[in-house]
């Protein structure tokens, strides 16, 4: 069990000591059910930290903001920053140490295990409790989530409400940590691994493209998907430009060089090349938190994009994103015995 | 950025006018953004072609042309010329090339004439962006290293002393010498190999400029063309040079006996000994896997008897570290082993030797003292079956080249055994006998026809021991019959294969191999001593089966390649290097990684690129998610107009 | 969909499709064969727009996108063979992303042969003059492929 207490008190002590600028941990939402991204500078404050299957969000992008946030402040507070990381979270933490983006040391982090559970799905929630809305969430045993509303409490099966990743999760605990909170759980998972990719990559090609067509033809091109991605930490993203970051400085003809591999047109042929060059990037970097695909306004798989990368890469390649920041990265290395029969 | 762009379409006579109508792409072209000038011409290479690009980068000012012709290898340097003659950055100019990839390989000039415009659109759209580079200078050191010392590394060696540059000769056995030193006589002249070879060893060991380092190899090699740093590893030398007396007294109390591989195995040595009385370093070796043990001594026989007081059981192996300009490696060649022929019994026959094999056996001082025994029961063969192509051109099983020179061998061979065997026949099987070289033909038919030497043209499928004799089925292709002889003895000429560890070598020198393992020249006929690695020499049978006579040509074209090299007082660099877009680097190191030649190093947080080891392959390039890296006058913006321009637009 | 297939048809049919290819070429291996394909003057279609790149390793992914966003039919990357690569290994590099780009098209339902990776070296003439004759070859049946996720 993870004791939320033990969350709270360490957060305290690191936050009155003043080892830490601030712990980034979860608290109750302000609005709805889903607990928000919190962000603690005072001691007293760690008493809201809260820990169930609502805390969805991936910290480590707050991590990364925080730390643009310092740069562009020119701030010299060079305390680290505590972070609440649940299983996928710390991967993304491996893969930030793994390309130099943060330093161990700037970071301390509380790791927290799924314990055989995990986050839930708020859409997979709305529909099961049929509108109803849900005033509490929490895992009952490692297969069924208490949920309780206006009109009582109900125990759901936690198959039923569990996000997609979390059912296909092998590994629901921290991969890297300061403190563990709650045990490693080995051996648990709904579904198997890449079961929603699995159901896409099975259909006919046709089926596939017209499925895609018709998602790429939705996408609004707000780049959530993007803004929300821990790994997508780039000042200028290739989408946008790759020439140079604009100063008020910049000439009218160096803005003409700027490459526009993709137009901002929401067109679906530029919306496909948004997607198809992102999932590209995160090739062998995504740690699979799906937070692109929750945050997706109009219901784009993201995720499977990065999953089928993900798949190739384990399969083809053995390679498993997050595992180990002395690791080289899945397209800067290569193996002799790599995948050959393809090449004509 | 307007630029000021002419394109110049060549019609090479017909070869591309043929196919492609010049007029129209010249036209085309000529309405394009940024081109102000555009022409076609008959002959663009010639004397008048050249000057009318010059002519035209003056009268109407450009700034970069796109000469739209045969492949880059072939004019690219010509047309850079041409433009700096004419007042401009050579890299402002490059090559369309609509002969190879477009007008000499389609018929129909309605589909050929779009492809050359469109190949000629994406030239210009590249130019475009363009940046005025000048070649990166470089120091040079004037020292040379050499790698293995067979007739290749010391013919190298000495013609580069001689030159005046100081030589470090690295061999990995305890000698120099390699395989020639094995030899008996040598084709075609039959003049003996010691004798020639011996006093340019002598030689080697005499040079003042010469620093030979034996029981040696090259671990590292860091930096780039006249700036290398390479470590030399050497064994512990137990026996010191320099005080060992070659007296002998140590072997006859050495307690353990090992195969000779100087003898290929036909004869024993102890655990101290001489490789041969010619060994250079003059000096006995204690060859420490074979010894009973020095850590703690086990035996110690030999330094109790050595008066000398050469031998010192303490002595630690050492790394060296050396400052070199250019490397000639002359890493040379193994057989292959009989162990793969299962036809010819794997090995196991004790008379069915190989041609170094048989070579000893002529050799005077070989086991046999230069007599032709059979190893099994010293006994003279009368009937010796020699068969060519041994393991050679034999695609689907073993090597799929010709190992070239074993014609001649085999020949030499034949005629040795019938100068030593006077009442013995010798047979030689053969595909076709390949005798190209001055006097290797006459060589060849003197074998035959006044050594009366039997050929037969065919394959020998199975050599099998029958009553004490090597039963060797083969056929006769030209009368089509089967043949069978009862041999005595049967000679397989192996083909030649890398020396054991080229693969080794070659990754730490960062050169490349062919596809049959040996060391890739730059180019097959016009680089054929360089490496593609700049300031990386081959010479010998490392790159290719050859003789002598060819290695040797190949040592003093190396070496003149290294003095062309070391004689500037800097090098030059290309400068179409990579670089970095700090605004855009991370510092996530996946371009350091990927870099196959180290050139990246995080400096501050954000890439750096050392641009005299950059080879500007792009790499990085293709592997930075950011684009915060690119390669100069190749960037990703002139690519992604490339492709547009591929498209159509 | 239907339509699209019905118009694909025509298109095969009357014989007057025309696939666009663009093929990025190493300049040491592929494009060396492809001017070794034209010195021996071997035939093949001339659908295919070369880019020569210094390496395959420098090929991006994102140029391949691109291609395809701008319309190509088809898209060739070729390189020198495994072991071969005149910067030693940039090619192995070359064949990780690629495989994975492959994946990828492949399953937002790009068909398998509008993409392909190669492996030409500079004494490989008949082997470019085959690869791309093949690659129009088996384009042709597939029609046009419009841009990346555009109805087709
Ligand atoms: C049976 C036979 C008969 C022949 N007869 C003739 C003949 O009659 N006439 C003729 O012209 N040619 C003849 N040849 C060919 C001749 O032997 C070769 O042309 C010649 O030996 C090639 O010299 P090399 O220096 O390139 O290689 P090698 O002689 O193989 O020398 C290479 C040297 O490099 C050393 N070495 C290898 N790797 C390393 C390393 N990593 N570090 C340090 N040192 C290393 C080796 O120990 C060796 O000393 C014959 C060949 C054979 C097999
Ligand atoms: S790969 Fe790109 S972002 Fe990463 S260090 Fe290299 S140049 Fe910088
Ligand atoms: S271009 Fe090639 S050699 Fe140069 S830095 Fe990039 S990867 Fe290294």
């Amino acid at each position: 069990m993870v004791a939320i207490e033990d969350i709270r008190a360490r957060a305290r002590t690191l936050l009155e000591s003043g080892e830490v600028r601030a712990v980034l941990g979860y608290q109750r939402g302000s609005a709805g059910t889903l607990a928000e991204p919190a962000f603690l500078t005072e001691p007293q404050q760690a008493a809201s930290l809260v820990w169930d299957p609502t805390c969805i969000h991936n910290l480590a992008l707050y991590l990364v903001n925080e730390k643009k946030r310092q740069r562009t402040q020119r701030s010299n507070d060079k305390r680290p920053l505590a972070v609440v990381a649940k299983g996928c979270d710390s991967r993304a933490l491996v893969v930030l140490l793994q390309e130099n983006h943060i330093d161990r040391s700037e970071v301390v982090i509380l790791g927290v295990s799924c314990e055989g559970g995990g986050v839930i799905d708020p859409r997979k929630l709305t529909r099961a409790l049929a509108g109803r809305a849900a005033t509490t969430v929490a895992m009952d045993g490692a297969d069924a989530i208490r949920v309780g509303t206006a009109s009582g409490e109900t125990t759901l099966p936690a198959s039923e409400l569990l996000a997609d990743r979390c059912l296909e999760c092998a590994r629901a605990y921290p991969e890297l940590y300061d403190t563990l909170y709650g045990d490693k759980a080995e051996g648990r998972s709904y579904s198997p691994r890449f079961a929603a990719l699995n159901t896409v990559a099975e259909k006919p090609l046709d089926e596939r493209r017209a499925y895609w067509n018709a998602h790429f033809e939705r996408c609004i091109r707000c780049y959530a998907c993007r803004a929300v991605c821990p790994m997508c930490y780039c000042d200028e993203c290739v989408v946008d430009s790759t020439e140079f970051v604009v100063t008020p400085n910049t000439s009218a003809d160096e803005k003409a060089n700027r490459i526009r591999w993709i137009q901002r047109s929401p067109d679906a042929s530029e919306s496909a090349m948004y997607h198809l060059v992102r999932a590209m990037h995160l090739a062998g970097r995504c740690i699979d938190c799906a937070e692109c695909e929750r945050v997706c306004p109009v219901n784009i798989p993201v995720r499977l994009l990065n999953n089928v990368l993900e798949r190739e890469a384990l399969e083809a390649f053995e390679y498993v994103p997050g595992t180990d920041p002395g690791l080289p990265s899945l397209i800067s290395s290569f193996r002799d015995g790599d995948p050959n029969d393809f090449v004509r | 950025m307007t630029r000021r762009t002419g394109v110049f379409v060549c019609h090479c006579g017909t070869n591309i006018a043929a196919t492609v109508d010049v007029k129209k792409v010249a036209a085309e072209l000529g309405q394009d953004e940024g081109v102000v000038f555009s022409n076609d011409y008959v002959y663009m290479c010639s004397d008048p072609g050249q000057q009318s690009v010059i002519n035209a980068i003056k009268d109407h000012d450009l700034d970069s042309v796109v000469i739209s012709c045969c492949s880059p290898t072939l004019h690219e340097k010509t047309f850079r010329d041409t433009s700096a003659a004419g007042g401009m950055n050579p890299f402002q100019c490059e090559i369309a090339n609509i002969r190879e990839q477009c007008a000499w390989v389609h018929k129909d000039k309605a589909k050929a004439t779009p492809k050359a415009i469109k190949i000629t659109r994406a030239a210009v759209k590249r130019v475009r962006r363009n940046e005025s580079l000048t070649p990166i200078g470089v120091p040079v050191t004037r020292k040379v290293m050499v790698i293995g010392g067979g007739i290749a590394g010391i013919q190298s060696a000495l013609d580069l002393a001689n030159a005046g540059f100081e030589v470090v000769l690295v061999e990995k056995q305890a000698t120099i010498g390699g395989h020639m030193i094995q030899l008996s006589e040598t084709f075609p002249t039959l003049d003996c190999s010691q004798c020639i070879l011996s006093p340019k060893m002598v030689e080697v060991s005499k040079n003042p400029r010469i620093t030979l380092m034996t029981s040696s190899e090259v671990k590292s090699v860091s930096g780039f063309v006249g700036n290398f740093k390479v470590k030399v590893h050497s064994k512990a030398p137990f026996v010191d040079p320099e005080k060992c007396k070659l007296c002998d007294d140590c072997t006859p109390v050495c307690p353990v006996v090992v195969p000779n591989e100087y003898d290929l195995n036909l004869t024993g040595r102890r655990a101290i000994f001489i490789p041969y009385a010619q060994a250079i370093p003059a000096s006995y070796t204690l060859d420490e896997e074979a010894c009973l043990g020095l850590n703690p001594v086990v035996c110690g026989k030999c330094k109790e008897v050595c008066e000398a007081g050469a031998i010192d059981y303490d002595v630690k192996p050492k790394v060296t570290e050396y400052e070199i300009g250019a490397i000639v490696a002359a890493t040379g060649f193994d057989l292959y082993d009989k162990g793969y022929l299962a036809e010819y019994g794997r090995g196991k026959y004790p008379d069915v030797l190989d041609g170094l094999q048989f070579e000893r056996l002529c050799s005077a001082s070989g086991p046999t003292g230069g007599q032709v025994l059979r190893p099994s029961d010293q006994k003279e063969p009368k009937n010796v079956v020699f068969i060519q192509c041994s393991g050679s051109r034999d695609p689907e099983n073993h090597c799929a080249y010709c190992s070239k020179i074993c014609c001649m061998y085999t020949a030499k061979h034949a005629t040795l055994y019938q100068h030593k065997v006077h009442d013995g026949q010798a047979y030689v099987f053969y595909i076709d006998i390949r005798s190209g070289g001055k006097g290797y033909e006459e060589f060849v038919q003197r074998s035959m026809e006044r050594d009366e030497v039997i050929y037969l043209r065919g394959r020998v499928s199975k050599v099998y021991p029958s009553k004490g004799k090597l039963k060797v089925m083969g056929v006769d292709t030209l009368s089509g019959k089967n043949v069978e002889i009862d041999a005595d003895m049967v000679v397989l000429a192996q083909a030649m294969v890398p020396s054991k560890g080229t693969a080794e070598a070659a990754k730490t020198l960062k050169i490349g191999r062919d596809k049959d393992g040996f060391l890739a020249e730059a180019h097959p006929k016009l680089r054929p001593v360089e490496s593609v690695t700049g300031g990386i020499f081959l010479a010998g049978a490392a790159q290719g089966p050859k003789d002598i006579p060819e290695t040797v040509c190949q040592a003093s074209a190396a070496v003149s390649k290294v003095i062309q090299l070391l004689s500037k007082p800097e090098l030059e660099h290309s400068p179409t290097v990579a670089k970095v877009r700090d605004s855009h680097c991370t510092g996530c190191e996946m371009c350091v990684d990927a870099c196959p030649f180290e050139a990246i190093t995080l400096v501050n947080g954000k890439a750096h690129v050392n641009e005299v080891l950059c080879e500007g392959c792009g790499t990085c390039a293709g592997t930075c998610v950011r684009a915060a890296i690119d390669v100069k006058n190749v960037t990703q913006l002139q690519i992604h107009e490339m492709i547009s321009a591929c498209m159509g637009g | 969909m239907a339509e699209a297939v019905e118009v694909r048809k025509v298109a095969q049919e009357s014989g007057e499709f025309e696939p666009k290819i663009v093929a990025f070429l190493c300049k040491w291996c592929s494009s060396a064969g492809s001017d070794l394909a034209g010195v021996s003057r071997l035939q093949y279609p001339s659908n295919a727009v070369p880019i020569t790149v210094p390496c395959s390793g420098s090929v991006s992914p994102i140029y391949i996108l691109s291609a395809f966003n701008k319309g190509a039919d088809g898209v060739l990357v070729s390189g020198c063979h495994p072991g071969d690569c005149h910067y030693l290994k940039g090619n192995f590099f070359a064949r990780r992303r690629i495989y994975l780009v492959q994946k990828l098209l492949q399953f937002i339902g790009v068909e398998p042969n509008r993409f392909r990776m190669s492996w030409v070296s500079a004494a490989e003439g008949t082997k470019y003059a085959q690869v791309i004759a093949d690659f129009v070859k088996d384009l042709k049946p597939l029609g046009p492929h419009g841009k990346l996720g555009a109805k087709r």
